[in-house]
């Protein structure tokens, strides 16, 4: 590794009306390292990243690419500076074929004689490929592809960008790469990255430190905007780094085990599911949750725990098996019917499928109890306003007002106003999927603060977490399953946690 | 990477995203105000009585069809059909008020209500976008109304009475206000103050969470067109009664007007936000604009480029891109 800087920026500064996105920032990327950049959601990290594409343009400060003054006025620029991201989304066009998405709007070196040279273009493709070590067929659809094989087919495209351009050392930016990976895909991931380590530069954002700490070879904290300092992934402990991120002493009890009650088998049974199937997904299951209890579900993709969610919230029709809340059995057919019986169901996707963005805190929180808000048949403003202050203090959401858009509010501010609408409903059951997921470490810990509070207040959770210690840690109660079918249960009572290892083996 | 697509000036963009973060009906009474000092400083003939009357009496109708196509906008959809459907109105009140009298009001908004519950029944029980099935619609209800009578009838004077239900004035107020303020407050109770109404809103501007949350995505949309004929029936009622006629190209201009006049009151296109107030004041923004034109003399033909050229700057000041996956 060598020490010279590749991308060197020195003061930089950014803002936006009412916000310092950036401020005063030294930061560089050394050649032929992996570089792990944390920070809490708004530490500044994707503006930086914004700003090194092309996207933005810094107010104050300056860029050195290999040493040369150089300003980015576009992505192309970028691009063409041997600077690169691949997206947390994903940029690909997904009805294009992986082939088209490859080349896009570079074809012009396979042309001869005016046409395109497909036979050449697929030979090429294949090649690019192979760099990064996959082998599947240039021609498939890129929607097709899972979102790991089309992480590698836009590293692939940037790798080859660079050669085209004669760019020795390019760099890589992958924003949050894993969270959308299976787990040998995680590692495969990290195995090309040393690979591409050799003649190239990557950074590395993610927020799972564990991963950041293992594979990275220099960590850079950013935090309000600033750089804090860096660290060598050798020596730095998690929970350092964490305290650098935040600021401050996080609680040793993350997961607020102390607040998890005994387990305690005379409180009734709230959710019944005997015999659920879903044919093709996962075999017939059955469980329940008691009141109060946290209950997991944890396996890898595929494993069949997405579709068991989808089933008990009505989303996909069961193809047998029976559903019952609280005794009463339930005819589930539309998320509807889960919600009417009591169920209720937090999605993955917040933004997509669990907020109506473009309107106020207070219309997402009062969302299923407005019937509630009535009086003589009208919903009454003075309600409305009363129910969403309410959940705003009690679930601490930080919103300058209950009439701000909820598109307005940060991550965690949003799950917390998520959360808060169907807590002010009378589900009995609540479905958590991936609750903590693209929330920063503060936000992360009341969000679990919040779900034990939940579960002593009598409400059953069935859960489903970003990591292993997030399961292990909430629950209590775990089902692994795998390859749909249920492989073990396991109990994890306060004092009695298990550890990630002693389940990986019955998971994978 | 080069895939992002090469944006507009950053400076401009960031101007208008600012902009749009200002609650719109603020915009849209700013604009009413600026075009009434506008045209009166124009004309002296602009604030007079008659004008004024004249002025309020064609925003009525404008706000009717409005503030039902309202409902459907806030879909995130959008209604062509109301033209269509104020024309085969206008056609079956004058066809039909010279035999069963003030019957043919109720006909005509049950008319109204048939033909939006056929638009919205269609739409989202077989799931195709509601423009395509509005647009199809409305060349039904126009087809209609041509199988009915071609030509222009002309209202029989012995219903000249019944007529005054509109034409007329109760305690020294036109009677069309009293029909748009009481379509006003119809649809106004429903959008603030009922569960059906929200969702709507809430389904407009998050379908998916919407369903996901349990709220029946299909009769609100169903519910919504539904309304959008009513208010199409209501005008193309009014409209009759005010040219004493009904013909099959009646309602052919309002399809422009009455999308325009919800827009420029600030409905946003992508739907789950602004509403019947809005569309009010986009209602007197219109008609102020039109009147305005002609009276400071202004070429007729002129007016629709600019009417046109708002429609556009209104939407690219108050669209919300980032909810548009691609800009079609």
């Amino acid at each position: 590794m060598s020490t010279e800087a590749v991308v060197e920026l020195t003061g930089v500064t950014k803002t936006f009306p009412g916000v310092v996105a950036l401020n005063k920032v030294d930061f560089c990327v050394r050649y032929n390292e992996i570089l792990g950049l944390v920070g809490e959601n708004g530490a500044g990290k994707s503006t930086l990243m914004k700003i090194l594409i092309g996207l933005y343009r810094p107010d104050a400060g300056q860029i050195r690419i290999r040493g040369q003054l150089t300003t980015l006025k576009d992505p192309e620029s970028a691009g063409r500076n041997g600077i690169g991201m691949v997206f947390q989304e994903g940029c690909m066009i997904p009805n294009l074929t992986v082939c088209e998405n490859l080349f896009l709007s570079h074809e012009d070196g396979f042309m001869r004689h005016g046409l395109l040279q497909h036979k050449m273009i697929r030979s090429a493709a294949r090649e690019v490929l192979a760099r990064v070590g996959v082998t599947f067929d240039p021609d498939t659809v890129v929607q097709t592809l899972t979102p790991g094989e089309q992480q590698m087919v836009e590293i692939a495209r940037l790798l080859w960008l660079s050669s085209l351009y004669e760019i020795a050392n390019p760099v890589l930016i992958l924003d949050e790469p894993t969270t959308v990976l299976l787990e040998d895909e995680t590692k495969r991931l990290f195995e090309i990255l040393q690979e591409i380590k050799q003649h190239a530069s990557v950074i590395f954002i993610s927020h799972r430190l564990e991963e950041i700490v293992e594979n990275t070879d220099r960590i850079v904290v950013f935090k309000d905007g600033e750089y804090v300092t860096q660290l060598d992934p050798r020596q730095a402990e998690i929970t350092e780094i964490e305290k650098l991120m935040v600021g401050k002493e996080l609680t040793l009890d993350h997961f607020w085990v102390s607040e998890q009650g005994e387990p305690e088998t005379d409180q009734p049974e709230v959710l019944g599911v005997n015999g659920l199937h879903l044919k093709g997904k996962f075999e017939p299951i059955s469980f329940s949750i008691r009141r109060g209890e946290i209950v997991s579900l944890v396996g890898l993709v595929g494993s069949g725990k997405e579709e068991i969610c989808e089933c008990l919230t009505g989303t996909v029709k069961a193809t047998s098996g029976r559903v019952a809340v609280a005794g009463k059995e339930l005819r589930l057919s539309s998320p509807g019917d889960a919600v009417d019986n009591g169920i209720g169901h937090i999605p993955k996707e917040r933004r997509s499928a669990g907020l109506a963005l473009d309107m106020s805190v207070m219309d997402n929180i009062n969302l299923l109890v407005l019937r509630t808000l009535k009086k003589r048949g009208f919903i009454r403003r003075r309600l409305e306003k009363a129910n969403a202050l309410k959940w705003v203090t009690e679930a601490r959401i930080k919103t300058p007002s209950i009439h701000t858009k909820s598109a307005h509010l940060s991550g965690g501010n949003q799950q917390k106003t998520i959360i808060s609408k169907w807590l002010s409903s009378s589900v009995k059951v609540l479905i958590l999927d991936h609750p903590t997921r693209g929330v920063d470490v503060g936000a992360k810990s009341e969000i679990y603060g919040r779900i034990r509070k939940l579960a002593s207040s009598g409400m059953s959770l069935l859960i489903m977490c970003d990591t292993l210690e997030e399961d292990i840690g909430l629950c209590d109660r775990m089902i692994i399953l795998k390859d749909g079918r249920v492989v073990r249960q396991v109990q994890c009572p306060p004092d009695q946690k298990p550890t990630p290892l002693d389940l990986i083996d019955a998971i994978v | 990477m080069h895939a992002i697509p090469k944006t507009i000036n950053q400076t401009g963009k960031r101007v208008l995203a600012r902009i749009s973060t200002w609650p719109t009906i603020y915009f849209s009474i700013g604009l009413l105000v600026v075009f009434v000092v506008l045209f009166t400083r124009g004309s002296r003939g602009f604030l007079s009585p008659y004008n004024l009357s004249s002025i309020l009496g064609s925003a009525s109708i404008l706000f009717a069809v409005g503030a039902g196509v309202t409902w459907a906008i806030a879909t995130g959809g959008i209604d062509l059909s109301i033209g269509g459907l104020m024309s085969l109105v206008s056609v079956i009140f004058i066809v039909t008020v010279g035999t069963i009298g003030y019957w043919a009001f109720l006909l005509c908004v049950l008319v109204g209500i048939i033909g939006g519950f056929t638009n919205g029944l269609i739409l989202a029980r077989v799931q195709i976008p509601s423009f395509i099935v509005t647009l199809g619609m409305g060349g039904i209800f126009t087809s209609m109304a041509y199988l009915i009578s071609p030509r222009a009838l002309s209202a029989p004077a012995h219903t000249f009475g019944i007529l005054d239900l509109v034409n007329g004035s109760t305690m020294g107020v036109r009677n069309i206000y009293i029909i748009a303020v009481l379509v006003f407050i119809v649809f106004f109770v429903i959008q603030r103050f009922t569960v059906a109404g929200r969702n709507i809103f809430y389904m407009g501007s998050n379908i998916r969470m919407s369903w996901l949350s349990g709220i029946n995505v299909v009769q609100s949309k169903q519910l919504a067109f539904m309304f959008s004929g009513v208010g199409a029936s209501v005008a193309g009622v009014m409209l009759a009664c005010r040219q004493y006629s009904g013909y099959p190209t009646i309602g052919n201009v309002y399809i422009l007007t009455a999308i325009a006049t919800v827009i420029i009151g600030g409905t946003a296109m992508t739907g789950g936000t602004g509403g019947v107030l809005n569309t009010l004041i986009g209602a007197l923004i219109m008609s102020v604009l039109q009147n305005g034109m002609t009276v400071v003399g202004i070429d007729v033909y002129l007016q629709q480029t600019i009417l046109g050229a708002l429609v556009i700057a209104i939407v690219a000041i108050s669209i919300d891109r980032k909810k548009l996956a691609v800009i079609k």
